[in-house]
């Protein structure tokens, strides 16, 4: 198991892909949050005419408890970033013909599914680690004054981070090993993920129709937080019922990749 | 070491391989001959699990197939298949864990195939020859039993041809079994054991290399020719008698040893100057199989 694990170490260590992508992930999710941080204070320091009609510093946006739902609703939106390198890496492994030489080596379908999962959850792990760190913290330093609890409730978002990183880098894995052109395969996850599912889902009226569908699925996991500073209900907690419609996802995703190597000569 | 039996791939309707029934003897050097799209390639990807039969089953080491069996087998398939961004040493490392054979030996036959000092450059970097040299490098790394290697000079200058060459002979005189398909004839002539005829996805002829099929052609001059074509005109058996001027050829059949002939020559009286038999060259048969067929 550890072998297919080092496999994929060596695969990105001196990959210049790999590096560039996963800063240009990081290093987004940290400007995000830090030019939001600056924004906020820009207009409690200068815009008097704004600070009427809202107090910026009633809006608890970096403060323990509610950050940890904040950060990670906004991280996950980066998510595409992680999805373009599994893109890559899947569609490499075709058009450079290893994925043909590995097996001829030695390596089973399954363990090249378990390597390619192997990476998966390194990145998603790796950017749910960041996630925790920034939110961390931020919350330290945005915090006037908070007790044990604050710190620990909400944090349950970052697990489901990881899942929804997860869930969304399988589906990467299906559309790069369906596609085989890393162009193409790139054009149609966006596609699918920016305009066919949303058109589909925004015409459909039932609420529990449209969770069932992927894309749907897998952002349930982390609801929109910020309704509740306009006093509206949002759902604060991450769902059981969503966990386990995106568990489904990932076995069927799973099964998909299984039947589409099984079946294909390469 | 591997059989087949009924082997068959159709892609859509056109019939790629046609019921290869066939056997590798171990310790041998196997040559697959056969003319472009002859069904080389995908015979060997059936082999090698990376294309799946329309029907018939292949046994290696008399298992059935499962990727333990590929682990203990170096291929190379048509093209280098490498990791571009990759250097050298780090593809191979990748090759090493795949079959679980520790990196001990990547300096090795990084040395033997002279990329030695080029192990740390990005694969992409490298020359054609280069790149077939680090696929050499990789089919030997886990010491296997068998090698399988699907044209495996291409690319090379001569030198390079006949030191890949060499090391076929090498690593084939070390007791392993090689495959090697290939459209040069020549190629096949100089390193194999045994050889087969692929031809429209169907086995014409399988068969040692050495062993003559029909024919020897000899070869033979004397101070008098003259006398010398006399003579021999009385030779029993002979199939047909040429003079070159310089020499006179004679084609026999290939079941006469030579030292008849010399003897025959003696006991007539003439003493030849030069007398050297040749089998049928690989080329000659090559194309005569390929034509009886027609």
């Amino acid at each position: 198991m550890t072998r297919l694990f080092r496999i994929e170490l060596i695969k990105i260590r001196t990959n210049a892909a790999f590096w560039v992508l996963a800063s240009l992930h990081i290093g987004i999710i940290l400007l995000v949050i830090l030019s939001g941080k600056m924004f906020l204070r820009s207009i409690s320091l200068n815009g008097e005419s704004i600070t009427n009609l809202i107090d910026p510093s009633a809006i608890p946006l970096y403060q323990f408890p509610d950050i940890w739902h904040n950060v990670t609703y906004v991280a996950a939106y980066l998510k595409f970033i992680l999805a373009i390198y599994m893109i890559i890496s899947i569609t490499n492994e075709i058009s450079f013909d290893t994925l043909r030489q590995n097996i001829m080596n030695g390596l089973s379908r399954i363990d090249f599914i378990v390597s390619k999962y192997f990476l998966i959850l390194l990145l998603s792990f790796g950017s749910a680690v960041f996630v925790l760190v920034t939110a961390l913290v931020t919350g330290l330093t945005s915090t006037p004054e908070f007790e044990a609890h604050d710190l620990i409730k909400y944090s349950g978002f970052i697990p489901a981070y990881f899942l929804l990183l997860t869930a969304y880098l399988v589906f990467a894995f299906l559309i790069g090993l369906l596609i085989k052109r890393t162009g193409l395969a790139m054009g149609l996850m966006f596609l699918y993920t920016l305009i066919i599912e949303p058109v589909i889902v925004f015409r459909i009226k039932t609420d529990w129709i449209k969770g069932l569908f992927p894309l749907k699925a897998i952002n349930n996991l982390i609801h929109m937080p910020f309704g509740k500073y306009a006093l509206r209900e949002v759902q604060d907690y991450v769902a059981v019922k969503d966990i386990a419609i995106v568990a489904v996802y990932l076995i069927l995703f799973t099964w998909f990749i299984y039947l589409l190597l099984r079946r294909r000569d390469l | 070491m591997v059989t087949t039996d009924g082997l068959t791939k159709f892609y859509g309707r056109i019939r790629a391989v046609d019921h290869l029934t066939f056997s590798i003897p171990e310790k041998s050097v196997f040559g697959i001959l056969g003319p472009n799209g002859s069904g080389k390639t995908t015979t060997l990807g059936m082999l090698l699990d990376v294309i799946h039969p329309t029907s018939g089953t292949y046994s290696w080491f008399g298992n059935p197939p499962d990727k333990k069996n590929l682990q203990k087998i170096g291929s190379i398939l048509e093209t280098p298949a490498f990791y571009p961004y990759l250097s050298a040493v780090d593809n191979l490392r990748i090759i090493a864990e795949i079959k679980s054979s520790g990196h001990e030996n990547i300096n090795e036959v990084l040395k033997i195939t002279g990329i030695y000092d080029r192990r740390h450059s990005a694969y992409r970097t490298f020359s054609l020859g280069m790149k077939q040299r680090l696929a050499l490098a990789a089919t030997m790394l886990s010491n296997p039993l068998v090698m399988i290697l699907d044209e495996p000079t291409n690319g090379l200058d001569p030198r390079g041809i006949a030191e890949i060459r060499d090391l076929i002979r090498r690593i084939a005189a070390e007791g392993k079994t090689i495959i090697l398909a290939s459209h040069l004839l020549d190629e096949v002539q100089k390193v194999c054991t045994h050889f087969s005829v692929l031809n429209k996805g169907q086995l014409m002829y399988t068969g040692m290399v050495n062993e003559s099929r029909e024919e020897q052609y000899i070869e033979i001059s004397a101070d008098d020719m003259q006398k010398l074509l006399d003579v021999l005109v009385k030779f029993p058996d002979h199939l047909g008698i040429e003079n070159k001027g310089a020499v006179v050829v004679m084609t026999l059949p290939g079941t006469i040893p030579v030292s008849e002939v010399s003897r025959f020559l003696f006991n007539q009286g003439v003493l030849p100057t030069h007398l050297v038999s040749q089998k049928k060259s690989l080329e000659a048969q090559f194309l005569e199989i390929l034509k009886e067929e027609k």
